[in-house]
């Protein structure tokens, strides 16, 4: 595993983090650590136990303001991990620590002032309460908080405003689309401006169309917001879109973390391999398409680029690089610079 | 036919489980008929066998009552007053306001069609002179219903907040849904004391199961995320429930204060024969007993209206979400105020109404002339399914067949044929390769010939914990065997024999003639468009009224008790064979179609494997309903549990009354868990 250390305090770490379903499954998982030297061993064991391990064993730190984007395929734990992560189940051990806190040792007064102010959520059927409006919806939270009802009102017409769905406040969620359903998971999630962000699989119930629409405006709002993202999806193409970072899970474990580049051009086995086969196809593309011209951020890195090189090449040099880099012309000039996350979002654009 | 004689070792494994489950009961059965003679204790249950269970309840219960009595007679008490209160309410109001109110919620509800059908109805109960009667049935209700859903609702949080306590109330609300309502009264009556109060608390008691069920399931329905987005908000448990999970769960809970309302309805009406309080139930008893049948059916058809009326409203407002004008609602109630108001010394006292006396003499000459014309045919159709149908079943073939009915008696030589036609047809169905099914006809023979309540009681034993064996394997065999010794030992099995006799022949007439009327609605839609009212209808008529017709053309008897408890419990039957039926996945019928299968090759093939568990379902919920019908019918003369129920309440017999009452609920819940593993087990087998 290649996750390169995070200066300071990172927004999540976890560490160890099982879950296990099962008949008293906290004792029976120790029981199994202890007679075997591994974790995939100690699954094992408590697989023949007739127990499920959900979640084996997994460790990985989410800086701030980083898009940290988990994939696998259904049944992978992916879903269970979002919500160990986010305490809505138990884990069976290890830790949690959001902002250095332990919240698996947070009592339930604590885990709820957690919720109404740090943490935000999005579900991938919506979630939404049938029985309140779009604006109700949006200021539950808020209603948590214990805000007036006025304040609820304004804060709620903000952030749907923000989603592109001012005019539908007063609707209610079975009078609304897929897409529009999701538009009011995010302006709830995000009323109590919480700065870390779950997400679970927010736009796999959607169309295609409306999917990738939805993915640019979350982009969009990221872009601004630089909020702490844990985003859970089954769909490679979004993962390579969106993320900073990658975590591939498989039955239960984390097979693989790193950026879009390297789970492309690195996978560590055949199964990462097999998510990115359709992926690496922009053999012939050049740097030139995904190039920027404008004023250079700094680039402490320099990978030696080349304008001629194909995004393929560029992305074997840039690997472990998610600081822009620079471009050199023939000429050698500097033709401009990338972001090496644009080499993998381009290979992508041509996917077709 | 050359493999016949299998080799003897690899038989037993080749056998499924239902043919070994009919070798053993039909082994079982030729042994007890071969020893019948030979043995004492094989054909009844011993005495010697059986343990005054009785008194000790008995006992124990009224040495429990005496020291509760006097906090149950405060309760009692203070109950009196919102119930005199709101009695007084409801018999004073004037009642164009009564009329007019419910016109107006009617049109708010369902707008023309509830409105109109709410000022007819009320307009009929008014007519009929019944009015003040029919307040006073109102009046419990509406006192006992809050009690039932403030009870019920805290029942189903309850449940749902604690997965410890869930099994636990489930099985009292299994067993306060499934005891016979008339054992409730009297326990009730000896620690409330005589009056209204008690059937105010037993409909409460008999109202608040079905709440706290669908409040349960309510909640459990409410969606993981949006329990999950009310948590990640932030709210805490309190908040969780009142704010997000009560009200996303609000149209299930709705269906329950539906229900809570129409068992309430029944309740009141069936603690009527308590007496005591001059409501509608008593009237209909009444004049039952004065065999003044048109009176009778009248007041009958004024439970009918009030029933109706209640429960198309809450209904509509359960499961719809349109509303009408309220504009227009107000407007009709001004009027009515205004009626009231300005004609309120012209207007006649409801309870003078006569309007429809002249028609109910009408009706009452009508009938008498029907009954004395038709009086042989009636008699003949009464006697004819007693002497060659119900009688047989109950006392078998060897008693049943006397000189004076089927012309001869019946010898042993008879019985003997008759095992030994039934034998070699089942040899002859079992070589077909449906084993079982060649093993049930022999058992069948045995049932018919002895009888069900002769019927040897280790061979009812077997059979029974055979069935259960598999429909739900060892646990359900132990479950049905020790509740069913328990019966024996309570001395209460013949009387339980009586009562297995009776609601099995309703139920086999219900299966046949539910299941084709059933499969008629499947096919043809202008035949659902005749039973689906009837069916609604039927639904909500509260159980007591069902004695009426019955009585009126057959007089009391086993038989008018058979048909009511046809009546009553046919419904699910029909509802459910053909729900199974019409709702096949389209890409099922598709498939067939293409492979070029005709209407009744698909009906066959397809539809009727997919619909069995459904249909299952349906049968479980007619024997439950007949079971609850056979108590009711005890008043118009069945024998068996029901009969001692009634008695124990006329006697005050709390320990016959609490038995009796349990004996019934084990018999039914017995058929329940048989048929749910059936059903459970089909639905596996189509891995739904």
């Amino acid at each position: 595993m290649t996750a390169s250390a995070p200066t300071g305090t990172p927004a999540i770490a976890v560490e160890g983090l099982w879950q296990v379903f099962g008949n008293d499954a906290k004792t029976r998982l120790k029981d199994a650590q202890g007679r075997t030297s591994s974790a995939p061993d100690a699954a094992e064991a408590l697989r023949d136990d007739g127990l499920i391990p959900a979640v084996q064993d997994a460790s990985f730190e989410v800086k701030e303001g980083e898009l940290f984007v988990i994939m696998g395929l259904s049944g992978s734990g992916k879903s269970t991990m979002i919500r160990c992560i986010s305490r809505l189940v138990e884990p069976t051990a290890g830790s949690v620590r959001i902002d250095g806190e332990d919240i698996l040792s947070a009592n339930a007064k604590r885990l709820i002032e957690l919720r109404r102010e740090k943490l935000g959520m999005v579900f991938q059927h919506f979630g939404l309460f049938p029985h309140m409006t779009v604006a109700d919806n949006v200021a539950f939270p808020l209603k948590m908080l214990g805000k007036s009802k006025s304040e609820r009102r304004a804060r709620a017409l903000e952030v749907i405003e923000m989603v592109g769905l001012t005019g539908r406040e007063d609707a209610y969620p079975r009078e609304l689309s897929g897409g529009q359903k999701q538009r009011v998971g995010i302006a709830r999630s995000l009323a109590a401006n919480p700065d870390i962000w779950f997400l679970d699989e927010p736009f796999s119930a959607l169309d295609p169309l409306i999917r990738r629409q939805l993915q640019d405006e979350f982009l969009k709002i990221q872009s601004t917001l630089h909020k702490t993202i844990v985003f859970i999806t089954h769909d490679i193409s979004e993962a390579l879109k969106l993320a900073d970072r990658i975590a591939i899970m498989r039955d239960g474990k984390i097979v693989q973390i790193g950026t879009p580049a390297q789970i492309v051009l690195n996978p560590v086995d055949d199964y990462v391999r097999e998510f990115s086969r359709d992926v690496a196809k922009g053999r012939h593309a050049r740097l030139e398409s995904v190039l920027h011209t404008d004023t250079p951020p700094t680039m402490p890195d320099d990978p030696k680029l080349r304008l001629d090189m194909t995004l393929e090449e560029a992305l074997a040099s840039c690997m472990s690089l998610y600081e822009p880099v620079p471009v050199w012309g023939n000429d050698g000039q500097m033709a401009g610079y990338i972001h090496p996350s644009d080499l993998a979002k381009a290979l992508q654009v041509d996917r077709t | 036919m050359s493999d016949v004689s299998l080799p003897a070792p690899s038989v037993m494994d080749r056998l499924t489980p239902g043919t070994k489950a009919a070798l053993l009961t039909l082994l079982v059965g030729a042994l007890c008929l071969a020893l019948e003679s030979a043995t004492e204790f094989l054909p009844v249950w011993p005495e010697a066998w059986t343990l005054p269970v009785t008194e000790w309840i008995g006992v124990s219960l009224e040495w429990l009552f005496d020291i509760i009595r006097p906090a149950m007679r405060l309760i009692s008490a203070v109950l009196e007053y919102p119930m005199v209160w709101v009695n007084w309410l409801l018999v004073n109001t004037p009642w164009p306001l009564i009329i007019g109110a419910t016109v107006a919620l009617g049109w708010y509800a369902g707008g023309l069609s509830l409105a109109l059908m709410s000022g007819v109805g009320l307009g009929f109960v008014l007519a009929s002179g019944y009015w003040i009667e029919g307040m006073n049935t109102l009046a419990l209700v509406f006192v006992s219903v809050p009690l039932a859903l403030t009870l019920g609702l805290l029942i189903g949080i309850w449940s749902n907040e604690s997965a410890r306590a869930r099994p636990w109330i489930e099985a009292t609300l299994d067993l306060m849904q499934t005891v016979p309502t008339f054992a409730y009264l009297t326990p009730l009556l000896l620690l409330f004391g005589f009056g209204p109060v008690v059937g105010l608390i037993a409909s409460a008691i008999y109202a608040a199961p079905p709440m706290a069920r669908n409040t349960l399931l309510g909640l459990q329905r409410v969606e993981a995320e949006v329990k999950e987005a009310g948590v990640m908000s932030g709210a805490t448990r309190l908040q969780q429930l009142v704010q997000v999970e009560i009200p996303a769960a609000a149209t299930q809970i709705m269906i329950g204060v539906n229900q809570a309302l129409m068992a309430a309805l029944s309740m009141v009406i069936i603690a009527a024969v308590i007496g005591g309080f001059d409501d509608i139930g008593w009237e209909v008893l009444l004049t039952m007993r004065q065999a003044n049948f048109g009176q009778s059916l009248l007041a009958g058809l004024v439970i009918v209206v009030f029933a109706i009326i209640i429960d198309r409203i809450s209904a509509r407002m359960a499961t719809s979400r349109e509303r009408f004008d309220v504009r227009i609602s107000w407007v009709i109630l001004a009027v009515a105020i205004a009626a009231s108001v300005l004609a309120w010394a012209a207007l006649p006292a409801p309870g003078d109404m006569a309007v429809l006396a002249p028609t109910v003499e009408a009706v009452d000459g009508a009938l008498t002339s029907f009954t004395r014309s038709a009086g042989a045919t009636l008699d003949a159709v009464k006697n004819n399914a007693m002497f060659y149908g119900l009688l047989p079943l109950r006392i078998g073939l060897d008693g049943a067949v006397l000189p004076f009915t089927w012309g001869f008696s019946w010898t042993a030589n008879m019985s003997y044929a008759l095992f030994a036609a039934a034998g070699a047809l089942g040899i002859a169905v079992a070589m077909t390769g449906r084993m079982a099914f060649g093993m049930c006809l022999p058992i069948i023979a045995i049932i018919v010939e002895t009888g069900v309540s002769d019927l040897p009681w280790p061979f009812v034993l077997v059979g029974l914990g055979a069935v259960a064996w598999v429909a739900g394997g060892w646990k359900l065999t132990r479950l049905v065997v020790i509740l069913m010794l328990l019966i024996a030992i309570s001395g209460l099995w013949p009387r339980a024999m009586l009562s297995l006799y009776l609601c099995g022949a309703a139920v086999i007439a219900c299966a046949v003639l539910g299941g084709l009327l059933g499969l008629l609605s499947a096919v043809s839609k202008p035949a659902w468009a005749v039973i689906r009212p009837v069916c609604d209808m039927l639904q909500t008529i509260p159980l007591f009224v069902f004695l009426i017709p019955v009585l009126m053309f057959f007089q009391i008897g086993e038989f008018s008790a058979f048909l009511a408890i046809i009546a009553y419990a046919i419904v699910p039957m029909i509802r459910y064979t053909r729900h199974g039926l019409v709702t096949t996945p389209p890409e099922m019928l598709e498939s067939a179609v293409s492979s070029g299968a005709t209407e009744w090759q698909i009906m066959r093939e397809v539809r009727a494997p997919y619909a069995a568990p459904t249909i299952l379902l349906g049968l479980n919920q007619t024997i439950l309903y007949a079971f609850a019908m056979l108590v009711i019918a005890a008043l118009i003369g069945t024998t068996g549990l029901g009969q001692s129920i009634y008695i124990a309440l006329g006697a005050g017999d709390v320990g016959l009354g609490i038995s009796a009452g349990a004996a019934m609920a084990i018999l039914a819940l017995i058929a329940d868990r048989i048929v749910q593993g059936f059903a459970e087990e089909r639905r596996r087998a189509l891995g739904l």
